[in-house]
């Protein structure tokens, strides 16, 4: 359980330590990738605790989903539609999907435990 | 039973989460470093701006300082005068000192003049068609200039400009349809006024080949009118 412990340690001082500037137009792209993140770890921990956990398919919908958010950006910059609200609202909606399954399961484990 | 099945996971597994780990802690610390450098940004602008605000009311508090000076300064030349005068009165040979630093005075525009004088107004010529060059019916900066020449050596003790006064270091520019004064830029017609004697000016100007004819046939329409009063403040007073 180390390996992503440390994975994560890394990215984050890499994160505080890149000192790169990135133009105003694409910070969109890093709220969606921010967003797109998140909700697939948070599918990740449901699914887990559906037992229907697979790790290719964690990974992959997690890269997919950030390229697939910071494309749907891009294209709304430049058609001059604001296409990254629809990954926005798609993305939050699951989001808190994802975390009300994942509050349920854990509900009803502890209810469960209590009757025993 | 989870930890046995978390265990279970193959190592490749291992990595690939650990890889999306690392992934997503680099972009949540990128974005959290940037949005915190946005937020360093925004209040060092409101530092710049308290600084500018701070600067501009000291700014008017030394206008307001020097105003004050120019009006004592003011005060002070007109008792100098005052003193000279009566100074005069006395002494007749000083009279002729007095009067000439009063006329190095009014060349150099430190003190107002008022009097009997002349404006001459030029003005652009109609709009020809037939004509294709405009500068062929536009005042030229040397017309003011041969205008002012000759109302100089007519014994005028002061000209203006469309109102700004002209001293012994002014100079004027074409800068295409207007020119500048003194940094000050005035568009057509313009109004030259002098103080002095009309009788004398308006024979000078009015001279045969003289003056007004010659810009007659430049196509300027030239106005000389007689004027009862004209006065113009001290130079000093516009400078601030």
């Amino acid at each position: 359980m180390w390996l992503p412990l440390l994975g994560l340690i890394l990215g984050i001082s890499l994160g505080l330590l890149t000192d790169i500037q990135i133009p105003d137009v694409y910070e969109s792209y890093l709220s969606i990738a921010v967003l797109a993140a998140l909700d697939t770890l948070f599918g990740g921990i449901r699914a887990q605790l559906q037992q229907v956990y697979d790790d290719k398919v964690f990974v992959s919908g997690f890269f997919f989903n950030i390229a697939l958010a910071a494309a749907l950006a891009f294209l709304g910059v430049h058609l001059g539609v604001d296409l990254y609200l629809a990954a926005i609202f798609a993305f939050g909606v699951r989001l808190f999907q994802n975390i009300a399954v994942i509050r349920r399961i854990i509900l009803t484990k502890w209810s469960e435990r209590k009757k025993e | 039973m989870k930890k046995n099945k978390l265990l279970r996971i193959p190592s490749r597994g291992l990595i690939l989460i650990s890889l999306v780990s690392l992934v997503l802690g680099f972009i949540l610390a990128y974005s959290y470093s940037i949005s915190s450098a946005k937020r360093d940004q925004i209040s060092t602008n409101t530092v710049y701006f308290n600084e500018q605000e701070k600067y501009k009311e000291d700014l008017i508090e030394q206008k307001e300082r020097n105003k004050e000076l120019t009006e004592e300064i003011n005060a002070k030349q007109q008792e100098i005068r005052d003193f000279e005068h009566s100074f005069a009165n006395s002494e007749e040979s000083v009279e002729e000192l007095v009067k000439e630093a009063e006329m190095l005075r009014l060349l150099i525009g430190d003190i107002p003049s008022q009097g009997k004088g002349i404006a001459v107004s030029l003005q652009d010529g109609a709009y020809n068609p037939s004509q294709e060059n405009p500068n062929e019916y536009i005042v030229h900066e040397s017309h003011v200039f041969k205008v002012i020449n000759e109302l100089k050596i007519s014994g005028a003790e002061a000209i203006s400009i469309n109102g700004q006064r002209l001293h012994s270091n002014s100079f004027i520019r074409c800068t295409g349809p207007v020119i500048t004064v003194d940094g000050k830029t005035f568009p057509a017609p313009f109004v030259i006024e002098a103080v002095g004697d009309p009788a004398v000016l308006l024979a000078s100007v009015n001279l045969g080949g003289g003056v007004v004819d010659q810009l007659a046939s430049d196509n300027i329409v030239v106005t000389v009118e007689e004027k009862g009063k004209i006065t113009m403040p001290a130079l000093r007073d516009d400078k601030n």
